[in-house]
């Protein structure tokens, strides 16, 4: 399997940023948010997943924590920081520009 | 924040790999787990749920080595871990590491000291000011060769050239009584006009070189003194300059040190002003000094040859008596010092350079058979999702390691082997550069080893990518058989090489070994297994007169012939194989061209020097005590007369002397008669009296030269110049130096003993730079043997290792010992054969730098080429002995589990 693309590698890296936004959450929970809510349209990989949360950990954006889980286990939870806020923010109007832009693109035909 | 938190998450890495390792586990344990009891929620049974967990999970492994490359710090820890892991694959197999890093230390060592005498005497500029300016200046004769100068042709030189901006006359060096405290003891001294070291532009390290002047009037009494006279006399004490020394009885001040470095030209251990006038330096025709010039900014060598070839050519139409042949050579400082030796030199470079082609070729090999060992190794490696990055990253680092650590040895030998060089380098070999580890080659060696090890320590991760991961796995032990059979034909290909390469260097050192038989085997014509000789100057202020010479001498040699231990005792104007003085002769009846016939070597002796000598009379009678007298007659009325400025010529007619020649020179001038009675003529005539045996005077490998001998008192009307003692001892050499020294002390204390020296400590010294060369190039061809031997060792040991399954099924089937010893023999041979054939074709093709270095033996000695050759061919049968055995016990059902 290939790496993923930076596109979609950024996509994953706002996802995770704007499921953890929320509350914080482990990486279980955070594949399952996303599939929810996207109606099982977006599937995250674990090889996927545990290396963009180390990523995003690793620059700063989210921080980690150990708590208690729901089923009372230890589980590693992540938190949105500030400078992730901030990063959120501005990748996620990136991301409404340029899908806009792709809908107005696409409505031509 | 962010720097912050980064920063502490990557020191936590780096720090508390352990933690962070743990708590990814953890996260890991955690999501399946979760997964799992969902799965469980779902319907699953327990072992279905586990199972389908793990497989939406995907690879752990590789997900984790994922994770690990967003660290940023990883690169240290990567390569803290790669090293504990380099350690850790070498410490498992000793034999190997041992063997790349001897291998390379070696290789690097070696190459490094060599090249640093190669760089001291042929690379590096000369330690003088402006160096390509300063020139060696010689003459020519009627005879071929390089002449020193005569005085007056040198002062027209001087003064009528006009391309050179000074010239500097020197001695050649002499041996002298110096009293540097209460001991008189022997040293080399050499005179030299007073600009000398300013020519040179060489500066002293205490004090002052000789001021303008200081060469007249008979020389200036200063003294200029050696760094290591000074460190010896004088404690290296900067105290020197109030001080005096005595030398052949006069006194002396120190004016200065010369520099540690500073060796030649002019090798000496004191300098003394030489006297510049006209009387000092003697007549045309008289060709006694040595010298060198400046030549001008902007003017070339050629042209300053041509301004002194001019003055040469007047000279000639001048001078036709003495300048008939003398012309002018002009050589560029460089050449001088060591154009003789640059063969030499070259030749143990290129040694050098084999030995480091060896060393790479055997680490190449070395590392090429464990890389497919290691095959199965990294295919493990990269399914568990090692990166291909990582992996070349891992055997970066081993190759690296091997390569420092045997860096590391390779820089101890650099250093030793320039200590030992240093110490044991005959003083033949000029070293204009004082002799050190040079910072360069080292650097170079230690690249190219580098770069070897680099090279072929990747190739697992080369061949990893050609070959399939999961073929890998799975053909077990007959790894990638395509990749097995590539690597095959570059190690045979590697082996071959080393094979070739070590098979030119033996070929070079037997056929050294076999010139140093030659020469120890030679006959020099003496019996000298009980001679010591010692050499003794009279000192001029005391020993003014022929009998005051003589009386000293035949006291001297009484006494010796009295003292226990002494069997016979004689004085000697010089010593064979020390070189000496010659010239020609006159003989009546014959073509007299005087300066085109064979140089002459002239000899004064004592009473019983053949005897002392053990040189066989073959004819005739040896001198006798009348012979002494009338010699001695002659010498007297010769000083009288030029004293009084009487004509020597017409003195000269009055005597015949009584003289003893070699067989060379009976042969020579006498061929079909009877050489006795017959007579030449040297300034005065000469009738042969006795024919002795030849002995070699300068070099063993060298014929002998005509020799006459005359009575010691020829040499006897200038009683300081420079006397050997020989004497015959009964017992042990220390004996007999004590029964020297107690004679000489007994009739002078002041007098010092030069050169003590026994007869087969001459011939040792005589052969120094054979017996030199044969080691250096003996000691590199055993080197190379036993690279080569333990690159076959390592191929033929991998070979057969790899074919046990198949040596297994052959000796199953019924096939017998004998063939698969054969079998194995014959890839060896095919292998060992073809370097033998590549190495004796090079080897052959290059014999002809050797032709200077061998005597008595041709080049392409056969018997040498076919010696070494099975010597070689047994070294690596025997270095396949130990793997074939090993396959052959094994027992044919575990071989063929073998993996």
């Amino acid at each position: 399997m290939g790496k993923p693309t930076d596109l979609v590698q950024g996509t994953l890296d706002l996802l995770i940023l704007k499921t953890v936004a929320l509350e914080p959450a482990h990486g279980w929970a955070i594949a399952q948010r996303i599939r929810q809510v996207s109606k099982d349209v977006l599937l995250v990989n674990q090889g996927a997943l545990y290396p963009a949360l180390h990523r995003l950990e690793q620059n700063g954006w989210i921080k980690a924590e150990w708590g208690e889980s729901e089923n009372n286990r230890k589980a590693k939870y992540y938190a949105l920081t500030k400078a992730g806020k901030k990063y959120m923010q501005k990748e996620e109007a990136n991301w409404l520009r340029l899908s806009a832009a792709i809908g107005l693109v696409l409505k031509i035909g | 924040m962010r720097w912050f938190d980064k920063l502490r998450m990557g020191t936590r890495a780096l720090f508390r790999h352990g933690a962070v390792e743990r708590e990814l586990d953890e996260e890991m344990r955690f999501h399946i787990e979760r997964q799992v009891s969902e799965n469980l929620a779902a319907g699953m049974s327990a072992l279905e749920a586990r199972r389908a967990a793990m497989i939406e999970f995907g690879g752990v492994e590789s997900m984790k080595e994922e994770v690990r490359e967003t660290r940023e710090s990883n690169w240290i820890h990567d390569f803290v871990q790669d090293l504990r892991y380099a350690g850790r694959m070498l410490r498992n197999s000793p034999g190997f590491a041992a063997i790349a890093i001897l291998t390379l230390a070696l290789g690097i060592g070696a190459n490094t000291a060599i090249f640093s005498v190669v760089n001291a005497t042929l690379l590096k500029p000369l330690p003088f000011r402006s160096p390509e300016k300063v020139v060696a200046l010689w003459q020519t004769e009627s005879a071929p060769g390089s002449y020193p100068l005569t005085g007056e042709d040198y002062l027209g030189w001087k003064a009528e050239n006009r391309t050179f901006e000074s010239m500097s006359l020197y001695s050649w060096p002499s041996h002298s009584n110096v009293t540097a405290g209460s001991v008189p003891e022997g040293a080399t001294v050499v005179r030299t006009e007073a600009n000398f070291f300013t020519l040179l532009g060489v500066s002293p390290l205490v004090g002052r070189t000789f001021a303008s002047g200081e060469d007249h009037n008979g020389g200036a009494h200063v003294a200029l003194l050696s760094y290591p006279f000074w460190k010896s006399r004088f404690a290296a004490s900067r105290d020197v300059l109030n001080q005096t020394i005595s030398l052949n009885g006069e006194w002396y001040q120190v004016i200065g040190v010369m520099p540690a470095w500073y060796r030649t030209p002019a090798e000496a251990e004191l300098w003394v002003p030489l006297d510049m006038s006209k009387k000092n330096l003697g007549m045309r025709g008289s060709h006694s000094w040595r010298a060198i010039g400046r030549v001008k900014q902007g003017v070339t060598i050629e042209q300053a040859r041509a301004d002194l070839k001019t003055i040469a050519e007047d000279y000639q139409k001048q001078f036709p008596d003495n300048n008939r042949d003398v012309d002018a050579i002009v050589t560029p400082m460089r050449e001088d010092l060591v154009g003789d030796f640059s063969t030499q030199i070259l030749i143990m470079f290129g040694a050098v350079g084999l030995v480091l082609l060896i060393a790479c070729a055997n680490v190449a090999n070395l590392l090429l058979a464990r890389s497919t060992s290691r095959q199965r190794e990294i295919a493990v490696r990269s399914a568990l999702g090692a990166g291909r990055g990582r992996l070349v990253r891992q055997l970066l680092t081993e190759s690296v390691l091997l390569s420092l650590a045997g860096g590391l040895f390779g820089v101890a030998i650099a250093f030793a082997g320039v200590a030992i060089l240093r110490a044991e380098l005959p003083d033949t070999v000029p070293q204009p550069n004082p002799l050190a580890v040079d910072l360069a080659p080292l650097l170079f060696t230690f690249l190219v080893c580098l770069g070897v090890g680099v090279l072929f320590g990747l190739t697992p991760a080369v061949q990893s990518s050609l070959v399939d991961c999961g073929n890998a796995l799975q053909s077990r032990g007959a790894v990638g058989a395509s990749a097995t059979r590539r690597g095959r034909w570059l190690r045979n290909a590697l082996v071959a090489c080393e094979i070739a390469l070590s098979l030119a260097l033996l070929a070079g050192a037997g056929l050294l070994l076999r010139t140093f038989a030659h020469l120890r085997s030679t006959d020099i014509g003496v019996r000298g297994e009980h001679v010591l000789t010692a050499a003794v100057r009279l000192p001029e202020k005391q020993y003014k007169t022929l009998d005051q010479g003589t009386e000293f001498f035949d006291r001297l040699v009484a006494k010796l012939e009295s003292s226990p231990g002494v069997r016979a005792a004689a004085i000697a104007s010089k010593l064979p194989l020390r070189g000496g003085t010659n010239g020609y002769i006159q003989i009546p009846g014959q073509q007299t061209d005087s300066m085109s016939g064979p140089l002459v070597e002239f000899s004064s002796v004592s009473a019983d020097y053949f005897h002392a000598m053990g040189i066989p009379l073959l004819e005739g009678r040896e001198l006798s005590k009348e012979d002494f007298e009338v010699t001695a007659a002659l010498i007297r009325e010769e000083v009288a007369a030029d004293k009084a400025g009487q004509d020597l010529k017409e003195l000269a007619k009055k005597y015949v002397l009584p003289a003893v020649i070699n067989q060379t020179m009976a042969k020579t001038f006498w061929p079909k008669e009877d050489p006795l009675g017959k007579t030449y003529q040297n300034w005065v005539a000469f009738r042969v009296v006795g024919v002795v045996g030849d002995v070699k005077q300068s070099r063993v490998r060298d014929k002998a030269m005509p020799e006459t001998y005359r009575a010691l008192a020829w040499d006897m009307g200038e009683p300081s110049r420079p006397f050997s003692i020989v004497v015959q001892g009964a017992g042990a050499p220390g004996e007999a130096t004590n029964a020297i020294r107690a004679a000489v002390q007994s009739l002078d204390p002041n007098l010092a003993l030069f050169s003590v020296r026994s007869m087969p400590q001459i011939l040792a010294e005589s052969m120094q730079d054979t017996s030199y060369e044969a080691v250096l190039l003996g000691t590199m061809a055993a080197l190379a043997l036993i690279l080569a031997s333990v690159g076959t060792y390592g191929v033929m040991s991998y070979v057969v290792g790899q074919r046990t399954n198949e040596i297994g099924i052959r000796m199953a089937l019924g096939a017998r010992p004998v063939e698969i010893m054969a079998m194995v023999l014959r890839e060896v041979f095919s292998v060992v054969g073809a370097g033998i054939v590549v190495g004796l074709i090079g080897s052959i093709a290059g014999s002809k730098v050797m032709k200077d270095l061998v005597v008595g033996v041709a080049p392409f000695d056969p018997a040498t080429y076919v010696g070494v050759s099975l010597l070689l061919a047994l070294v690596a049968v025997t270095a396949c002995y130990m793997p074939v055995r090993r396959a052959m016990r094994v027992d044919p059902v575990l071989a063929l589990r073998y993996e």
